[in-house]
């Protein structure tokens, strides 16, 4: 990957990968792992790009399938992240990724849901239309409104739970 | 909860300072590594597959009352079994401390130096166990009333040791052929057994290459 290509057309989208990557992964060790793999992956298909979306639409796209693909990897390796409703205290206050400490909550809320949710929503968040998510994501943008107002009311509960 | 998780979202990351972005370095580091801890068990395995058939087999024979051919493959498992240990401990002298493409080109290089080695060492080592596998057919055939039928049913056949000419001569054509063959026939085993990931340390080679060149 030639340093060019990296600063015209991964650094400036840097962000999005690293909210993405945060996502999935509960560690700086795999974070930094899945930054490099999602990089490498927007250099290696950058020939697929056919501009039939924006540049920013494909670098989520990548992020996303790479950091569900890792995951999936992981899981079958018998590396698992935490899932579960309960999520250790200690791994609570360990991982402060960001300054902003609701920022922090918050993330570690959405590495409670589903693989799926937490696309989802990552997206939603990042202010993208339905019909966006929806091509995205490769789903039916109809049933993206519901699922966005359900995962919510999760995240909420369980902030709340946090913060109370 | 103060804030919506919109709110949190936009205001958190509207003063984040620390969205930075990790530095892509060895890039490769961990997919080398990878690769080369999947050969590695691979090839573990198959050294515990050897020992277990060199274990194995001559027990199975001596019951079937074949000892010597037990023995026989049992000595020769062993050796190939000696020899992959060689091998392996070869590899080891490979610099982990290289960078990871250098790393991945030295232990293709190994890899194809102890292919060819295994190439010189199959060619005895296929047709012998072909003859120790004729030679438990033949001690069966002679213990077996199949012989006396055979005699009796081909009297004018040449014979030797009860075996009809014609046999032995196919075995001694196929023994030829496999000696011939042992190069092609081992490559073909060692890519029926390892194929997939030489195939992925190719195409990881091939792609680091790329990356470098940009």
């Amino acid at each position: 990957m030639s340093n060019d290509f990296y600063q015209v057309s991964i650094l400036p989208f840097a962000g999005i990968i690293i909210k993405i990557c945060r996502a999935y992964t509960d560690s700086q060790e795999d974070f930094e792992d899945y930054y490099q793999e999602v990089c490498l992956q927007i250099w290696r298909s950058r020939d697929n790009f056919r501009e039939q979306c924006l540049w920013s639409t494909w670098v989520y796209r990548v992020s996303l399938n790479v950091c569900l693909t890792l995951l999936k990897k992981r899981k079958s390796n018998g590396q698992t992240y935490f899932t579960s409703d309960v999520l250790p205290d200690v791994r609570i206050t360990e991982n402060r990724a960001f300054e902003d400490e609701s920022l922090n909550q918050l993330y570690v809320a959405i590495r409670q849901l589903s693989e799926i949710d937490r696309a989802l929503i990552l997206l939603y968040l990042e202010e993208k239309s339905y019909q966006e998510i929806a091509d995205i994501l490769g789903t039916n943008a109809g049933n993206i409104g519901v699922r966005v107002n359900r995962i919510k009311e999760r995240l909420k509960k369980i902030l709340d739970e946090k913060f109370n | 909860m103060k804030n919506s998780i919109e709110v949190i979202w936009k205001e958190g990351f509207l003063n984040e300072r620390s969205l930075v972005a990790p530095k892509i370095n060895d890039l490769y580091n961990q997919k080398s590594k990878d690769l080369v801890d999947k050969m590695e068990r691979m090839y573990r395995i198959n050294m515990i597959a050897l020992a277990i058939m060199a274990i194995g087999f001559p027990i199975m024979y001596c019951f079937l009352d074949f000892i010597w051919e037990g023995v026989a493959t049992s000595i020769l498992l062993l050796l190939t079994l000696g020899y992959s240990i060689r091998q392996k401990r070869s590899a080891k002298t490979l610099d982990h401390g290289a960078t990871s493409f250098d790393y991945l080109k030295s232990f293709d290089r190994s890899l194809h130096d102890a292919l060819s080695r295994g190439e010189k060492i199959l060619r005895f080592s296929y047709p012998l166990y072909f003859l120790i596998a004729m030679s438990t057919i033949w001690s069966a055939w002679n213990k077996g009333i199949l012989a006396s039928k055979m005699h009796q049913k081909f009297p004018d056949l040449v014979y030797i040791r009860n075996v009809p000419l014609f046999v032995l001569i196919i075995v001694g054509l196929a023994t030829v052929l496999m000696f011939y063959f042992s190069d092609r026939i081992y490559r073909w085993d060692v890519r029926l057994m390892y194929g997939r990931v030489f195939d992925k340390l190719k195409e990881t080679i091939a792609e680091m290459e790329n990356l470098k060149r940009g």
